[in-house]
């Protein structure tokens, strides 16, 4: 047993948890608060209840199609990452893999270096070599950009898991199809359910990439509600906005039933 | 290495080039291209007046300010965190990680709502008579550090938390067994431990805030221009990708030269103690 703590630390603790609870949720609650308003002006706090800003976004052709583009990247970004970042993280749990080191930072470094620099980069090469940005450019950024999350999980799900199972059934002469179907796979589930939340959730929900790389018909939801915060924006914003925290808040559960949220956050 | 293994990194390895080292390769060298071939005509066009210098000079100031701040909250939160009955750690992570899961546009948005003229802050504060209704945040610099650490501060508190969790607890039972008191065990034991968390937290921090340019964007505005935004200026506006170029090159050594030597003070701060 670790000793008692003082009521000073203790009294400390509870005042900076409920600190930061209100820092970190007001932003999100003025953005749900905002999109139940009756009002036409973004006021806060909001004047009566009304959903007919969200009546209004979901009979708008322009919100819509946005939803639909970044439904659509989400899924094809989440398809390939998780097979892609899947692969490389059963590879690299195999011993005797040569440039171990530099190839686990390759797979981790998109998420240490600056997002911007690999938004300018691809929107230069897509320009130099293709015609300009576009879907599947964006879906190349977003593909980079999801990746070490599906490798960081399912790495993390495969060092728990026991390696003689595969032996076993290498030994006993099942092809790799089957090894690969009725082994690796079912023990890196967890991890890639996970995976496959992560890679969603930060495809949707990305700006920077996208900023860069927007393209005619390719406006994602954040992109739309980007340059609507540029201009004027009214409770509309507010109402796509809610939907975005809650598909997040959907996002979350999942990940808490697949892997727990405990061993997403630390 | 086996032939299996190799076909199983092959295909992310390739994407990776295409979609990830081609492309910052690309930057670096577009950095480096002058009229006469390779030469330095787009550093120096940064530093011909003082315009640019002072953009950077505020990137990075504003960047330390913001790491320092998230640093000051968001390490003594995750403390909380370890050492919470189950409903308050459940209830935190959820507190930290659901905006960190929420896109930044999103959260800009609400930070617009907050600080905005007649918004919740300056409501409140009309309220206590601590100010006029007319007071914004907007476009101050205090605006865009409080927008900042909300989203920047789940990197530090998690990155933290998660090396708190790995101390072995008995080291700390040891310290108390021995007479040490909460606060001594605290400094002595607790502090120096997870400290290479808080640095490697910081320094995840101060990069991603000195490459923003969402949030200060659109709460600084034009008024208050960042590296980040003036890069994304110079790429979508006035379509001067060489210049551009210079500047995220710029920002990446900035990153680093910045970076380095705060990871060594404060590894020696935590070996001191």
């Amino acid at each position: 047993m670790i000793g008692r703590v003082p009521a000073l630390a203790a009294a400390l603790g509870v005042a900076l948890a409920a600190a930061a609870a209100i820092f970190m949720l007001a932003p999100l609650a003025v953005v749900i608060a905002s999109s139940v308003s009756a009002s036409e002006f973004l006021v806060f706090p909001p004047r009566g209840f009304s959903l007919r800003w969200y009546q209004e976004i979901l009979a708008s052709s322009v919100y819509l199609r946005a939803l639909g583009v970044s439904l659509t990247l989400a899924a094809v970004v989440t398809v390939i990452s998780v097979a892609l970042g899947a692969a490389a993280a059963i590879g690299l749990s195999r011993p005797g893999v040569r440039f171990a080191g530099a190839l686990q930072g390759l797979f981790l470094s998109p998420l240490m270096l600056p997002t911007i620099l690999l938004g300018i980069g691809l929107l230069m090469l897509a320009s130099r070599y293709a015609n300009g940005p576009s879907f599947a450019v964006m879906a190349l950024g977003h593909v980079v950009v999801t990746l070490p999350y599906v490798v960081r999980t399912v790495s993390a799900v495969l060092a728990r898991v026991d390696p003689s199972l595969e032996e076993a059934a290498r030994v006993m002469g099942a092809p790799w199809w089957r090894r690969y179907w009725h082994v690796v796979l079912p023990q890196a589930r967890p991890g890639l359910a996970a995976g496959a939340f992560f890679a969603f959730n930060v495809s949707f929900d990305e700006a920077v990439v996208a900023l860069f790389l927007r393209a005619p018909g390719v406006e994602t939801l954040p992109l739309l509600i980007y340059s609507k915060l540029e201009f004027s924006p009214d409770p509309s914003v507010a109402a796509a906005a809610t939907l975005m925290i809650a598909m997040t808040v959907a996002v979350m559960i999942a990940l808490d039933r697949v892997l727990g949220l405990d061993k997403v956050a630390a | 290495m086996k032939r299996e293994t190799a076909l199983l990194l092959a295909p992310g390895v390739l994407v990776l080039t295409l979609g990830f080292v081609l492309p910052v390769l690309r930057v670096l060298t577009l950095a480096f291209d002058a009229k006469t071939g390779f030469g330095l005509d787009n550093f120096a066009r940064f530093f011909a007046d003082s315009f640019y210098p002072l953009v950077a000079w505020r990137t990075v100031r504003l960047s330390l300010v913001i790491t320092l701040v998230t640093a000051l909250f968001g390490a003594p939160l995750a403390l909380v965190m370890a050492r919470a009955p189950r409903w308050l750690r459940m209830a935190l992570i959820v507190v930290v990680v659901l905006p960190l899961m929420t896109s930044v546009v999103v959260r800009t948005f609400g930070w617009l709502v907050i600080l905005g003229r007649g918004g919740l802050l300056a409501q409140t504060l009309a309220y206590f008579d601590l100010a006029g209704r007319n007071f914004s945040l907007m476009h101050t610099e205090t605006g865009v550090v409080l927008a900042m650490v909300q989203v920047l501060m789940p990197f530090v508190t998690l990155t933290v938390l998660s090396t708190l969790e790995k101390i072995d607890p008995r080291l700390e039972e040891a310290a108390r067994v021995m007479g040490a008191n909460f606060w001594t065990t605290l400094r002595h034991v607790v502090v120096p431990l997870a400290m290479p968390g808080l640095v490697a937290g910081s320094l995840l921090v101060f990069a991603l805030s000195a490459s923003s340019f969402v949030t200060p964007g659109l709460i600084g505005g034009v008024r208050l221009p960042v590296l980040g935004a003036t890069i994304y200026q110079q790429v979508t506006g006035t379509l001067d990708w060489g210049f551009a170029a210079a500047q995220a090159t710029l920002l990446l050594i900035l990153a680093l030269v910045v970076a380095l030597p705060y990871a060594q003070g404060a590894r020696r701060a935590g070996a001191s103690r």
